[in-house]
């Protein structure tokens, strides 16, 4: 029993990991085709990703979006998720739906709606509008992951903070903000990765110049064939694991998840 | 406006429509050192919470050292509290800890550093000053949280059942240490217990409050030897409590006439007041429990079960056997109320 | 001292009201389109929509591909969680890392090595050919076939995460005293674990089949053009068609699904006097 258990879970794993290990490698091909196995191993795909001018400016637009929209989503995630959890205000249960409501409503469907109702008939930019529909995205996780740090700090030493002179506000900067600081640099890297990573949202929000990554990707491998894409795959994959492996060796970022 | 130090004028306190403290009126003077002192939801904690500023009145009025200071705002009564918890900053040191409200004040730094290791002295942690709160046992964290909170000399200075969470011989060491600090030091407080021993042991005055209203106010001694109401009396001890009528002792399964009652509401006893082997009343012996210095009996009487305490040495009665007994009127505490 | 709500409200207003007219707006905007015809409010849109074979095609495809891949990785979640908890507390913190940590690579990347191992000289033709199986290399790519892979590849972590969940929090012995009773294992997990893990597996299969009714990256890598799911087919008729009629129907029946999807999954999770 514990065998076939343990097949099943190799075989699984395998199944997962396998396919991106060899993407990883099919990158580095020295041949002209994307093949596997390739032929020869070699860094010009690689080398070639970083002269491909929409990765890069993609790339530029990604990086932009998922620091400033994750800023975004703290800064006004941030004090929701306090007011939330201390202040039980009147209509608590709606206002959590609505701020949980960004995770239901499929991606593309709010890039088409930002489109259609934010863009065109109010003159609202691309980019801009971009910047709104990954901000949105991100709040759910802002929001959940504050709030669970915030359920585990107790009450009590805020209370002892304004009760040795502190207004409420040096109460939240000198003693909320510390304790909460690995949960929202935890929400931070989710938030930054999940609106680097996301595709539906940006789907119909493109224009001229403006474009993520992933979309940028997805539109090169229509009309190439080369391992151009399986190069930038891989070191995708490796920025999101260093990311997120420092980030569990400093914050512990599992514990948010 | 009242002469008092800290004065509650009827204070009606309540959470969104209920009401848990009703019309409380009551006065402290500078230096003492009064206990609140009840069962679990008799209002003290919401009284004390109320008088730090954390929960604001429904109607009422709380002056202290003349100033009315009902609508201040917590951080500016110069009120000091203590947390059942402890409540010390996770990120802070020892002596960060402690320095906290002196930083807000802004005062400057050698004077900080002078007055903290002073506070810490005094509560014993003078070389603790650089560690975590985490590394520090139960008693210790009391310690700092104490420290912290006289450092900055407050004018009045709550406990919320500060010792609730330490083990019995912690307890008692602390409870010394609390009472040398606050002679010392001079600072009124308030002390909040559920625990009769630390309250008498304490205060000088003792306040009982149950169900949102006052029972008693007086000192450790007379709370002890005279309660006024059977609530009081049976949470002070007296575990044989009955109302009085027409000079019998009734209560749900009988009644008992007991010569010479006084004219009152109710009389009770304490378990070792009361005498077995002789006496006016008869009974049987339906419990029996040896607890080392003394002996325990349970005594079915006419008016329901009777406690009893003997000393270990004095004759054992077995179970199951009738016998004599007396609830000697001189004494037992007289109660005026209910 | 949080007795002022007042207060609590300011702090959740610019939050609230960024979704409220950011999001929410504009979105509910578009759904009411797809209920709007020339004669005022109906279903018009909707009944055109279905006329045509190919959506109707498309969307019994989703619903379809989003029922296996859902019923596949329960099955083998089960199985995986299984072994996963049974593992020392080392070993399990690195399994579940693995299982977790694919979630934080794109997609695109993920799916786009399918498109290496599935295609006409990828690794499964070289073999099949290799070793004389087939004469011509099969067309995988482009098929249900390969979008049901992708889609179990992409989805199986969050079915088996919230299962892993569920089964350390099985209260201590119930599975020993089973045991004990008679049962044997397979008795043991129908009549113990599944009723006593269900709403890991409710959890675990709303994220799967919700995930896998609203792809897009998947479907539209392994399926291309020829196999189209509910949302490559919406981005169809909007860029080639500027069909909006189409686009809002398809976002409704998105929405709706996805809704229903988890509203009667949790019913499920918790009725029969579940928790």
């Amino acid at each position: 029993m514990r065998l076939a258990g343990q097949t099943i879970l190799f075989l699984v794993l395998a199944f997962l990991i396998g396919p991106f290990i060899l993407i990883c490698v099919a990158g580095l091909s020295g041949g002209e085709t994307l093949a596997f196995p390739p032929e020869g191993l070699s860094l010009r795909w690689v080398a070639r990703v970083f002269e491909v001018e929409s990765f890069r400016a993609t790339f530029a637009v990604s990086i932009t979006l998922g620091i400033g929209a994750t800023l975004l989503a703290l800064l006004i995630g941030v004090p929701a998720a306090y007011g939330l959890e201390r202040y039980n205000p009147p209509g608590a249960n709606v206002i959590r739906n609505v701020l949980s409501s960004p995770i239901i409503v499929p991606g593309i469907i709010v890039g088409l709606a930002l489109l259609r109702h934010l863009v065109i008939p109010l003159g609202v930019g691309i980019l801009p509008a971009l910047f709104i529909g990954h901000t949105a995205l991100l709040i759910p996780y802002a929001v959940r992951i504050v709030s669970g740090s915030l359920v585990n700090l107790r009450v009590d030493i805020e209370e002892a903070a304004v009760l040795l002179g502190a207004s409420r506000l040096q109460s939240f900067t000198k003693v909320v903000l510390p304790n909460i600081r690995n949960g929202i640099m935890a929400a931070f890297i989710i938030g930054f990765i999940t609106s680097f990573n996301q595709v539906p949202v940006s789907l119909f929000l493109t224009g001229p110049g403006v474009s993520t990554l992933p979309i940028d990707m997805m539109a090169y491998m229509e009309f190439n064939y080369d391992p151009s894409i399986a190069a930038l795959s891989g070191l995708l994959a490796l920025m999101s694991l260093v990311i997120v492996l420092v980030a569990e060796k400093l914050l512990g970022l599992s514990r948010y998840v | 406006m009242s002469d008092a130090f800290l004065s509650l004028q009827d204070l009606t306190l309540g959470y969104g429509g209920s009401v848990a403290v009703e019309a409380l009126n009551l006065d402290l003077d500078r230096g003492e050192l009064v206990a609140l002192l009840g069962p679990s939801g008799c209002g003290k904690t919401t009284t004390m919470r109320a008088i730090a500023g954390l929960m604001k009145p429904m109607s009422g009025r709380i002056t202290l050292d003349g100033r009315d200071i009902t609508r201040v705002a917590p951080n500016k009564r110069g009120i000091g509290l203590v947390f059942q918890s402890y409540a010390l900053f996770p990120h802070l040191t020892v002596f960060e800890n402690v320095a906290f409200g002196l930083r807000l004040q802004g005062v400057a730094k050698d004077e900080i550093a002078r007055r903290v290791t002073a506070a810490l002295a005094s509560v014993g942690l003078a070389s603790f000053a650089e560690r975590q709160p985490k590394a520090l046992s139960g008693g210790q964290q009391q310690r700092v949280a104490l420290a912290r909170s006289i450092v900055v000399e407050p004018k009045l200075l709550l406990l919320d059942e500060p010792l609730s969470n330490l083990d019995a011989r912690l307890r008692l060491e602390m409870r010394s240490e609390l009472s040398r600090l606050q002679k010392e030091l001079g600072i009124t407080m308030i002390y909040v217990t559920h625990d009769q021993s630390e309250a008498l042991a304490l205060a000088d005055r003792i306040v009982v409050m149950r169900q949102g209203r006052i029972e008693q106010i007086d000192t450790p001694a007379n709370i002890y030897e005279r309660p006024v109401s059977g609530f009081v009396a049976e949470f002070i001890g007296f575990e044989n409590t009955f109302a009085l009528k027409q000079g019998a002792l009734v209560s749900g399964k009988g009644s008992l006439p007991v010569a010479g009652a006084p004219d009152a509401h109710g009389l009770a006893w304490r378990p070792r007041t009361v005498v077995l082997g002789q006496g006016a009343h008869e009974g049987r012996v339906i419990g029996a429990s040896y607890l080392g210095e003394t002996v325990e009996y349970l005594i079915d009487s006419a008016a329901g079960p009777i406690k009893a305490e003997t000393p270990a040495h004095a004759p054992r009665h077995a179970m199951g056997e009738n016998l004599r007994f007396d609830l000697p009127v001189e004494a037992a505490a007289v109660l005026s109320r209910a | 001292m949080f007795q002022d709500r007042r207060l609590g409200l300011a702090l959740l207003a610019p939050a609230t009201l960024f979704i409220l007219l950011g999001f929410l707006l504009p979105v509910a905007i578009l759904l009411s389109g797809a209920f709007q015809t020339p004669e005022g409010w109906g279903f018009s849109s909707f009944t055109e929509f279905f006329a045509k074979p190919l959506h109707r095609e498309v969307f019994w495809r989703t619903f379809r591909l989003g029922l296996y891949v859902t019923a596949i990785s329960a099955v083998i979640g089960y199985a995986v969680a299984l072994s996963i908890v049974d593992a020392s507390d080392k070993r399990k913190g690195q399994l579940v890392a693995t299982l977790v940590l694919p979630l934080m690579i794109s997609p695109v990347a993920r799916t786009y090595a399918w498109v290496v191992i599935l295609g006409k000289t990828g690794i499964v033709n070289q073999f099949l050919t290799g070793t004389g199986i087939l004469d011509t290399p099969a067309r995988i790519l482009f098929s249900e076939t390969a979008i049901f892979i992708g889609l179990i590849q992409l989805f199986f972590p969050l079915m088996v995460l919230p299962l892993i969940s569920a089964l350390e929090n099985l209260p201590r012995d119930v599975v020993p005293a089973a045991r004990m009773l008679g049962a044997n294992w397979l008795q043991v997990f129908w009549k113990v674990i599944l009723p006593l893990t269900r709403e890991g597996l409710v959890v675990g299969g709303t994220l799967v089949f919700v995930g896998s009714l609203t792809a897009y990256v998947t479907p539209a890598i392994l399926g291309g053009s020829k196999v189209l799911m509910l949302e490559t087919l919406l981005y169809q008729r909007v860029s080639v068609a500027n069909d909006f009629a189409a686009a809002g129907v398809i976002a409704v029946i998105l929405i709706v699904m996805s809704i229903v999807t988890n509203v009667v999954l949790k019913r499920l999770a918790t009725r029969k006097g579940g928790k």
